[in-house]
C-alpha cells in the first residue's frame, strides 16, 4: 500500500506481554493512520483488549515500542494517554447511571468560569459535540438512566471527543445493540473518522467491521495473523486468518500458516 | 433558557410560528419523544410546549400517546399519520438507507447504516427487516399500519418477480428472490426496483423534475445508472434494463466489467476507476473521500470527479438524442460535489446533443439530494398501493402479496 511514506499517528512495534505462561501478545505491530479506521478482530483471547489497553495507558507491554507522530513514547497511566490524545471506550462504558448526559461528558473534566462549574459552557459543547456525531439523544439533561443502550453508547462516544483527541479506541461499541442502535454507532464511527481522527475498533461482528474499517489487523494466540485491506478482501479471508484457516494464496495477502512471528505486509 | 428560538426576532404571532414550526421539526427529527423531552431539545418551556403540542393535536398534526419516562407518566408526541404508512429502502453499495412515510409524502422518520464492501444479501435483508420493525416501534407504530415497502437495488431489477435481472452485477444476489423473502418475512407487499428508477421516479414526483414531462435522472454513484421518464411514467423496459448506461460501450479497448463486456462507462467512471486513477497519489481512498475531498478543494479529487463529469456527459448526450427528455437531472453521491461534476457534464451534453432552438434540454442537479432513491422507493410503495382509503383498516390482515 501506498501510504508508507506517511508517518503513522499511531505506531506500535513487537509489543510483547506475558501473564506468566500466557502469552498474551507476542511481536505485534499494529499502525494506525489519522483518517482511518483500523478494525482489530481475531478470537477471544487473541490479544484484542489487551492491546487496546496498552493504547490508552492501562497495561505497560513487557517489549516493544509504543511512537505517536512517529515519537517514541511511553503510556504508564490514563490520565498519560489522554494528554497524548488517545481516548478510549471501553465495552462497560463506564458511564454513571445517576448523572445527566452533560455531566458524564466532562466527568472529571469539568468546566470552570472563575470557580464554579460552567453548566451552561458544558451544555452547550455538549450538544455541538452530540449533534457533530449526528446522534439523536433528544436533550444533555436527560439522566443516563433514561437512556437506551444505543444511545448510552452515543454518550460514551460522544464522551471521547471532549479535548479532541486524535487517536479513539471502541472496545466491542456494538455488541448487544439493536440494528438502529447499531446504525447509529456506525455512522459515529465515519464522523469520527471525517473529523480526521484515526480510530481503532474492536468488534467480533465483522459485517460491522467490513461495513466502517478501512483495514482490519488480525490477531490470533497474540500475534499477528493479517493485514487486509477491506476494499479488497472478502469476508471468507478475514474468517480463514482469524481462525486459522487454510486460504489460496493471494499475493501479498497470505502468510504461510503457523507463522508465528511474521508481520504481515503493512 | 432559550438557545435556538433566540435566532428569530420579531412580532409575537412570527414568534409563535417560529416556535411552532421548531417543535414539528423536532418531533420529525426524533421520531417520537416525551413533552418533557420536547421542552429540553428544543430550548422552549414546558408551559410553551404544551400549549403548542395542544395547537398541534387539534390541527392533527401530533398524535399523543401516554407513555412513562422514569417510571412517571408521560405524553409522547409523535407526527400524525394520515392513513397508513411506506417504507422506502434503498440497498446501496456501501449503505443502507431507510425513509419511513405517509400518504401526504412526509418523511417521518429515517436511518442510514453503512453497509460493507460486497455484502452479503442474507445479512442485509436480515438487518433491512429488523431496521423497518425498530424505526415503527421508534415511532409507536407496528407493520399492521404498513401498506407497502418499496425496495431499491443497485441493479437491473425484473420488478414482475423482484429479482435482478442481470448476472454478476451484484454477486450473491442474481437468484434471490428479495421482493417475496421480504414479503414472506415482514408479511406486508413489497416493490422492488433499480434504484435509478426509483430516484428518477422521485424526483419526477417531488424533486428537480417534478413539472416536467419527459426527463432523464442520472445517478452517479459507485456504479453509473439512469431511469427515464417519458410521458409522466418511469420506462423500465422489457426486462428491466433501460437506461442502464453503467454498461453502455465506452473503450472498445478498455477493461473487462463485471457483466463480461469490455470498456463500459462503469470500467472508466464507477467508484473502483476513480479510487485506481487516485491510488499512486493518495494511497487508498474511499469514495466517500474522494467526494468530501473535492468539496474541500483538493485538486487531485476534484480533477477526477470532473473528468467523470465529462465522460458521463458524452454518454448522456447519446442517451438524450434517442428519448429527447425536457431535463437531464443529476443525482447520486457524484453529485454532492456541485458543479464540480455538473459543469463539464453539463458542458459534455451539449457539445454532442443536437441543438434544439424551441426548447433547449436542461441539465440540472437532483433536488432530493442522497435521499432521492430512497424516497422514490417509498413513493413506489405508495403509488403501487390502490387500496381505498377506507378500507385500509379492514384490510389490515391480509396476507402479504407480491404483486
Amino acid at each position: 500500500m501506498s501510504d508508507e511514506a506517511r508517518v503513522p499517528l499511531l505506531a506500535m512495534r513487537g509489543i510483547t506481554m506475558r501473564f506468566g505462561a500466557v502469552e498474551a501478545l507476542v511481536d505485534v505491530d499494529l499502525e494506525v493512520h489519522a483518517h482511518e479506521v483500523v478494525a482489530l478482530v481475531g478470537d477471544n483471547g487473541a490479544g484484542k483488549s489487551t492491546l487496546a489497553k496498552m493504547i490508552s495507558g492501562v497495561l505497560q507491554p513487557d517489549a516493544g515500542i509504543i511512537e505517536i507522530d512517529g515519537e517514541p513514547v511511553t503510556v504508564p497511566t490514563p490520565q498519560a494517554a489522554a494528554a497524548l490524545g488517545v481516548a478510549t471506550v471501553f465495552q462497560d462504558l463506564a458511564l454513571c447511571e445517576n448523572l445527566d448526559v452533560t455531566s458524564n461528558l466532562f466527568l472529571g473534566r469539568e468546566l470552570r468560569s472563575r470557580w464554579v462549574r460552567d453548566d451552561g459552557q458544558m451544555e452547550e459543547v455538549a450538544r455541538r459535540i452530540l449533534r457533530s456525531l449526528s446522534s439523536r439523544i433528544p436533550s444533555v439533561r436527560s439522566p443516563l438512566s433514561t437512556l437506551s443502550k444505543g444511545q448510552r453508547q452515543s454518550v460514551a462516544i460522544a464522551r471521547t471527543l471532549i479535548g479532541s483527541p486524535r487517536i479513539v479506541v471502541l472496545d466491542e461499541p456494538t455488541a448487544a445493540l439493536s440494528v438502529v442502535q447499531t446504525a447509529e454507532v456506525l455512522t459515529h464511527i465515519e464522523q469520527l473518522r471525517n473529523l480526521g481522527l484515526a480510530v481503532v475498533l474492536i468488534s467480533h461482528n465483522m459485517t460491522d467491521v467490513r461495513a466502517v474499517a478501512d483495514r482490519i489487523e488480525v490477531l490470533r494466540h497474540g500475534r499477528n495473523n493479517g493485514s487486509l485491506d477491506v476494499a479488497t478482501s472478502s469476508y471468507e479471508e478475514v474468517i480463514a486468518a482469524i481462525t486459522g484457516a487454510p486460504t489460496e494464496p493471494r499475493p501479498a495477502q497470505h502468510a504461510p500458516l503457523r507463522s508465528s512471528t511474521t508481520a504481515w505486509p503493512a | 433558557m432559550s438557545r435556538r428560538a433566540g435566532a428569530t426576532a420579531g412580532s409575537q404571532s412570527s414568534l409563535r410560528l417560529a416556535n411552532r414550526s421548531l417543535v414539528v421539526d423536532t418531533v420529525k427529527q426524533y421520531g417520537g419523544l416525551t413533552q418533557v423531552e420536547l421542552a429540553a431539545a428544543t430550548g422552549l418551556s414546558a408551559a410553551t410546549v404544551s400549549t403548542i403540542v395542544r395547537e398541534l393535536l387539534a390541527a392533527g398534526v401530533v398524535d399523543i400517546a401516554t407513555t412513562t419516562r422514569s417510571g412517571r407518566r408521560a405524553q409522547m408526541v409523535t407526527l400524525a399519520r394520515r392513513v397508513g404508512l411506506a417504507v422506502g429502502v434503498q440497498v446501496g453499495h456501501r449503505h443502507l438507507r431507510i425513509v419511513l412515510g405517509d400518504f401526504t409524502h412526509e418523511v417521518i422518520a429515517e436511518q442510514s447504516l453503512p453497509l460493507p464492501h460486497e455484502h452479503r444479501v442474507d445479512t442485509t435483508l436480515d438487518r433491512v427487516a429488523l431496521l423497518v420493525i425498530d424505526l415503527l416501534e421508534q415511532m409507536g407504530s407496528t407493520l399492521e399500519d404498513v401498506v407497502g415497502l418499496g425496495i431499491g437495488l443497485p441493479a437491473p431489477v425484473d420488478t414482475a418477480t423482484g429479482t435482478i435481472s442481470v448476472q454478476d452485477i451484484m454477486r450473491g444476489w442474481e437468484d434471490v428472490h428479495v421482493g417475496r423473502i421480504m414479503s414472506e418475512r415482514l408479511g406486508r407487499p413489497v416493490y422492488v426496483d433499480n434504484d435509478a428508477n426509483l430516484g428518477a421516479l422521485a424526483e419526477s414526483t417531488l424533486g428537480a423534475s417534478a413539472d416536467r414531462v419527459d426527463s432523464v435522472f442520472v445517478r452517479a454513484s459507485y456504479g453509473t445508472g439512469a431511469g427515464i421518464v417519458l410521458n409522466r411514467s418511469l420506462h423500465r423496459g422489457f426486462a428491466g434494463t433501460a437506461g442502464e448506461i453503467g454498461h453502455l460501450q465506452l473503450d472498445p479497448q478498455g477493461a473487462i466489467c463485471r457483466c463480461g463486456s469490455r470498456g463500459c462507462l462503469d470500467t472508466v467512471v464507477g467508484a473502483t476507476a476513480l479510487i485506481d486513477a487516485l491510488r499512486s497519489a493518495y494511497g487508498s481512498l474511499t469514495l466517500r473521500d474522494v467526494i468530501s475531498r473535492a468539496n474541500d478543494g483538493d485538486r487531485g479529487c476534484a480533477q477526477v470527479i470532473s473528468d467523470a463529469g465529462a465522460t458521463i456527459g458524452a454518454v448522456i448526450a447519446s442517451l438524450a438524442v434517442a428519448v429527447n427528455p425536457q431535463c437531464v437531472v443529476v443525482g447520486g453521491e457524484l453529485a454532492e460535489t456541485g458543479e464540480l461534476l455538473l459543469a463539464p457534464l453539463r458542458e459534455a451534453v451539449n457539445r454532442r446533443l443536437l441543438p434544439n432552438r424551441v426548447a433547449p434540454m436542461e441539465v440540472v442537479l437532483g433536488a432530493l439530494g442522497t435521499r432521492a432513491e430512497a424516497l422514490g422507493a417509498m413513493l413506489l410503495a405508495l403509488q403501487s398501493t390502490d387500496v381505498p382509503l377506507d378500507e385500509l383498516d379492514r384490510d389490515a390482515s391480509a396476507p402479504g402479496v407480491l404483486r
